[in-house]
């Protein structure tokens, strides 16, 4: 992949003490986008103050951390390859072991509607937590398919899986299932969210695709959704697609953010079908993406993660902060 | 986005899959582009025409229609504006045109980039007949897929080869109908090639994990663990993941340094927590658990079976060759032969195969088939694809239309072929020699009535 060399500028900086490892989760903070989590495959889990660019917390999984989200802007929850849920007070530098999967944990979300924390694993559940004690509250089968992918807004909670399996619920009410569906891509799916506005998801695959689609299943809403082509780099006569593995909402436009392991990061605005921009090519894939809450800036982690199985040099995996403008992000 | 689809009645031309106004240009299109001879600039009127004249005039074959689509360079169908199409590639057409078949290709829709009709056609050539073949880059594929693994390679390749459809790449279909098993006039001509012509085959549906035969004959092989594969788009784009349908980040997790640190005295626990971690249970890493707690079993019983285990080291993870290697070098060759003759004494019968020592069984049960399965199937998939048009094939196994006055008159509906060798193959060799994909390749097909164009062969 040709690395592309842009100077360091106000708008773009990037972070210090990086992880040694890929990066596999990146989340803002919920009130303040000075505080950004970090987790990697180097089994640790960094807290970083991006305004004054320092690492402020580091804690460690005994194997490489899949995902990692805030509760409040003093605790996170974390999970990997361990199989177990960590919950981390920030304030006091104390870790909870909430309890375990029997698979790796894939995803962990917070879900504000009901205080729990939801964490999905490729054992083929959806395991949903009290967030403060170590008590599971439920588990939920996903059709028994290893969990790829979670996105949760409000009550609308939204999972995706292996064989392009699809799960919406309610965490309200977990009862049942309130849609399956199957992935409207034909591709593995690869990154699933929620509008902020809750009326749909948007939902990427490994063959550089991404689809918008809506929750509400009446037939008039269903006809507006619809898939578009993305990340892929004609090279000569060949065209390389790649998978699209990373989304991230802009909560205040609705506009979203995809990052694909070409390198590169497109804006888009889903409700009027239009590219708002692509930033320049970063020096490996892309692998996690996430807006500040207020949109202000896109922390962006790049990270190859063998989708070509070249043995080369590893690029370096680095993190970048993006302090976006309304022209990127903003539908016109 | 409010694009006017257009309508999908205007005549097109196979090889390229360009548009015409009217079907008399597009015959000018086919006579000027794909029917004209290279070396003397004659333009013939269909590709066996093309070919039969290079033949006869030039002595040179001809194994491609020039400018045509990777997947529709078949040089020996007869297509004359929009006569002799195969049906299904104008079904496909048609489909590709009024955006039909699944919602998500329909409106495809990327405001950078420029919808160009012939994208979506651009299938995998033959590359793409059989489900379990990727088009991926060959280079990359024996090492690269499994890094340290090559074992099951060297081990499966020679049960592969006896395997109807890998046959020698580049071959094109050589054998008459004799061979043929399952052929009925109402089938497809090319059913390859139709296949090929699905801009995205679905990769994961859950119902291609069985052994279900397919419309060409091809039973496709029983995904052994429900993995399926990701398959490229066409032999124009790659996609570029490995090619397992399971995550890249479960894919990265098999990795040795992301493991649990192992319990040296428990290999049973270490290949069960390896499990429990991948619960995609296809892993060649999961293999190299299992086969080393297997193994680990198989060396307490110490120096008798060295040197046995010898042979199996051949085909073990790198890992555990480093590890056994260099203790097995050192045993002279000497005492291996004492040993071996020793032993009968200890109960080890001489005759059985080395297969069958207690390590093997559970590797055997073990092992799952698919990786392997990509593993050949990629290796031939890009052999076949490269040679598809008989580039690679040797000289005289091409095919060449050798009947007197061959031209037009030659098409009795019977794809040509060579006679002579092929009828002198017993018929499991013809079989296990042509690929069961071809095989629909010599269905017959009743001549497709059309005017008559001047004669072809003005020597």
């Amino acid at each position: 992949m040709t690395v592309t060399r842009v100077a360091e500028s106000r708008t773009e900086f990037k972070l210090k003490n990086l992880p040694e490892d890929a990066i596999s989760s990146v989340k803002f903070a919920p009130k303040s986008s000075q505080f950004l989590l970090v987790s990697s495959w180097d089994c640790s889990v960094r807290l970083y103050d991006v305004t004054s660019n320092v690492e402020r917390h580091k804690y460690n999984h005994e194997l490489p951390v899949l995902d990692v989200c805030f509760r409040d802007a003093a605790h996170s929850y974390s999970g990997g390859l361990d199989q177990t849920l960590k919950m981390y007070d920030l304030n006091v530098s104390s870790e909870t072991v909430l309890g375990e999967h029997k698979g790796a944990i894939r995803c962990v979300e917070f879900a504000s509607e009901v205080n729990a924390v939801l964490t999905g694993s490729w054992d083929g559940t959806v395991k949903m937590w009290d967030s403060r004690v170590p008590n599971c509250v439920g588990t939920y089968n996903q059709g028994n398919e290893r969990v790829y992918t979670m996105s949760i807004v409000g009550e609308k909670f939204v999972v995706g899986t292996s064989g392009r399996k699809i799960f919406v619920w309610d965490v309200r009410n977990m009862g049942h299932v309130n849609q399956r569906r199957e992935s409207s891509l034909k591709y593995q799916t690869r990154c699933i969210r929620v509008f902020p506005n809750k009326q749909g998801y948007v939902l990427s695959s490994i063959e550089g695709r991404v689809a918008v689609e809506y929750l509400d299943s009446n037939p008039e809403v269903q006809k507006k959704k619809y898939a578009f082509k993305c990340h892929r780099i004609k090279d000569g006569g060949l065209e390389k697609i790649y998978p699209v593995n990373a989304i991230s909402f802009h909560s205040v436009y609705n506009t979203f953010a995809t990052g694909g392991s070409d390198g590169y990061v497109n804006i888009w605005d889903g409700f009027n079908k239009k590219r708002l921009c692509q930033f320049h090519r970063y020096n490996t894939a892309v692998s996690a993406l996430s807006f500040s809450h207020d949109g202000s800036a896109l922390a962006i982690a790049c990270s190859q993660l063998d989708e070509s199985q070249v043995e080369d040099p590893k690029p370096e995996d680095t993190i970048y902060i993006r302090y976006v403008t309304d022209q990127e992000t903003k539908p016109k | 986005m409010g694009r006017k689809k257009k309508k999908a009645s205007k005549p097109w031309c196979w090889y390229c899959n360009r548009e015409f106004d009217d079907e008399k240009i597009l015959i000018q299109h086919q006579k000027a582009k794909h029917f004209k001879c290279h070396i003397c600039h004659k333009k013939l009127y269909t590709g066996p025409g093309l070919s039969i004249h290079c033949m006869q005039v030039h002595k040179e074959a001809i194994d491609k229609v020039p400018n045509s689509l990777p997947n529709r360079s078949n040089i020996e169908i007869e297509i004359y504006g929009m006569e002799g199409i195969p049906p299904e590639d104008i079904k496909e057409h048609e489909k590709q045109k009024t955006g039909g078949g699944k919602g998500s290709d329909s409106d495809d829709d990327e405001p950078a980039a420029k919808k160009k009709p012939t994208a979506a056609l651009l299938g995998a050539g033959p590359s793409s007949v059989s489900a379990g073949i990727l088009p991926t880059p060959m280079g990359q594929m024996p090492q690269g897929m499994y890094p340290g693994h090559a074992m099951s390679m060297n081990h499966m390749m020679p049960h592969f080869m006896q395997a109807p459809r890998m046959m020698m790449p580049g071959m094109r279909p050589l054998f008459p109908a004799a061979s043929v098993p399952t052929s009925t006039p109402s089938k497809p001509t090319f059913p390859a090639y139709s296949n090929a012509t699905i801009s995205a085959p679905p990769t994961t549906s859950t119902s291609a994990a069985g052994s279900e035969p397919k419309e060409n004959g091809e039973v496709k092989v029983p995904a052994a663990n429900a993995c399926p594969l990701v398959t490229a788009t066409g032999a124009g784009s790659k996609i570029v993941h490995p090619p397992e349908d399971v995550s890249l980040e479960e894919i990265r997790a098999r990795h040795a340094k992301y493991r649990p640190k192992p319990k040296p005295d428990a290999p049973q626990t270490i290949a069960t927590s390896v499990a429990n971690i991948m619960s995609a249970s296809t892993s060649q890493a999961e293999v190299a658990a299992h086969m080393s707690a297997a193994v680990a079993a198989a060396r307490q019983q110490a120096a008798l079976r060295r040197p046995v285990m010898q042979q199996v080291v051949g085909v073990l993870p790198q890992q555990l060759q480093l590890q056994q290697l260099p203790q097995l070098q050192q045993l002279p060759q000497q005492l291996q032969l004492q040993q071996l003759q020793q032993l009968p004494r200890v109960g080890v019968p001489v005759s059985m195969p080395p297969v069958m020592l207690p390590m093997m069984p559970q590797f055997n049960i073990m092992r799952p088939i698919q990786p392997v399965v990509v593993a050949c199937g990629v290796w031939w998939a890009e052999r076949w694809g490269r040679g598809a048009c008989g580039v690679g094939a040797p000289r005289d196994e091409r095919v060449v239309c050798r009947h007197a006055g061959a031209g037009r008159d030659d098409a009795d509906g019977y794809v040509r072929r060579r006679a002579g060798p092929a009828a002198a193959l017993p018929v499991a060799a013809q079989a296990q020699a042509t690929p069961l994909s071809q095989l629909a390749l010599l269905d017959w097909r009743p001549p497709v009535p059309r005017p008559r164009p001047a004669p072809l062969l003005l020597l």
